[in-house]
């Protein structure tokens, strides 16, 4: 197995991975979306709603606020035990984050509502980004709520994934067959929209560099008279990319979906051991 | 109703992108190209891009119609 970190930015990390079975990757990569918990508004209590948005409009706006969650991941119960009490309307401060929006304009202007307004109960646990408007007050209005925000998983609600993306891409390989390729043809070059090909004095060339960029289309082929290009993806080599909500950073995602991956097996051979199937 | 505000994620992929409305809004009231302040802001799928160019704030029209108070 080979890894090499491609890209890694904030919210960003791209990994080159070869000699690792795609069965193994992808089940990462749906970790990553279906199962990392992270932290995001489920409840809302409205006190009072003078603004021109239904209740409804703003608890769902609310919800998708992406909250930063990684010191919350250990410091809060998981998912699982937090909704059963959330069921029975019980908000435990083991479970649950409190933030609090009061706000009401007594001018004649309009005001905009950000998401750093919100006061919340856990200094750890706050809107990643301060800027997000949640609602216009036009003059008179306002507004006082409370709301709950937990750890949940993805499966439950798309809030809840602490991946934006997560994606597995093919690495994409062209041969020309020099034989059969045409010197004064440059119909690939014209349709291809990565610009993987170059013209030479012999005709085409594959840029090594543009390559990577290709995205599968088999334009090239199809539009080719002498069928001369040939595209083929690499067997067993991989680029695994995770673009982070900005709840989690993207290497606390990776561990955390190997954690839970490494958890399920052995939840599950454990299992197996205690059913008597492995005697 | 749905867009009434900017939305605070795009529809398709979830990635968070009503922080960046504001400033979308002004440079590109300034005159400056939609597509180079998207792709300077980060934008860059075209699912997160239609979310920009597509918007039209209705909000601040219909919240001269709504009641005082
Ligand atoms: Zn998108």
């Amino acid at each position: 197995m080979e890894l090499i970190v491609l890209n890694k930015r904030k919210d960003f990390i791209e990994l080159y991975l070869s000699n690792v079975p795609l069965y193994i990757i992808n089940s990462i990569r749906r970790i990553v979306i279906s199962e990392v918990p992270s932290m995001a508004i489920s409840t809302v209590i409205f006190t009072l709603n003078r603004s021109m948005f239904y209740d409804e409009y703003i608890a769902h706006r609310l919800g998708l606020v992406p909250l930063t969650s990684e010191p919350a991941l250990s410091k809060y119960k998981p998912p699982e035990e937090c909704s059963e009490s959330e069921e029975a309307s019980l908000f435990p401060p083991d479970c649950f984050v409190k933030l609090d929006l009061d706000a009401s304009n007594n001018g004649e202007g309009l005001l905009t509502i950000y998401s750093k307004d919100l006061k919340s109960s856990d200094p750890e646990v706050k809107p990643v980004y301060d800027d997000i408007p949640i609602l216009i007050l036009g003059g008179g209005h306002k507004v006082k709520l409370e709301a709950y925000a937990r750890l949940g998983r993805g499966r439950e609600h798309y809030k809840w994934s602490p991946a934006s993306a997560a994606v597995i891409k093919y690495i994409p390989e062209v041969f020309i067959d020099r034989s059969r390729c045409l010197p004064e043809c440059r119909k690939c070059i014209e349709v291809c929209p990565r610009n993987v090909f170059k013209a030479t004095d012999s005709g085409v060339e594959v840029s090594e560099a543009a390559i990577i960029n290709c995205n599968l289309c088999h334009l090239c082929e199809k539009v080719c008279p002498s069928e001369a290009v040939m595209l083929k993806t690499r067997e067993n080599e991989y680029i695994l990319r995770i673009e982070s909500t900005g709840s989690l950073s993207p290497k606390r995602i990776l561990l955390e979906s190997i954690k839970i991956l490494e958890g399920k097996v052995s939840e599950l051979s454990r299992k197996l051991e205690v059913q008597g199937v492995l005697k | 109703m749905i867009k009434l505000i900017f939305p605070i994620r795009c529809f398709t992929c979830g990635k968070p992108i009503g922080h960046l409305w504001e400033e979308f809004k002004s440079r590109v009231e300034k005159g400056e190209n939609p597509g180079i302040v998207l792709d300077e802001l980060g934008v860059k799928r075209y699912c997160c891009r239609r979310m920009f160019l597509s918007h039209v704030d209705i909000a601040y029209d219909v919240i001269k119609v709504s009641r005082k108070s």
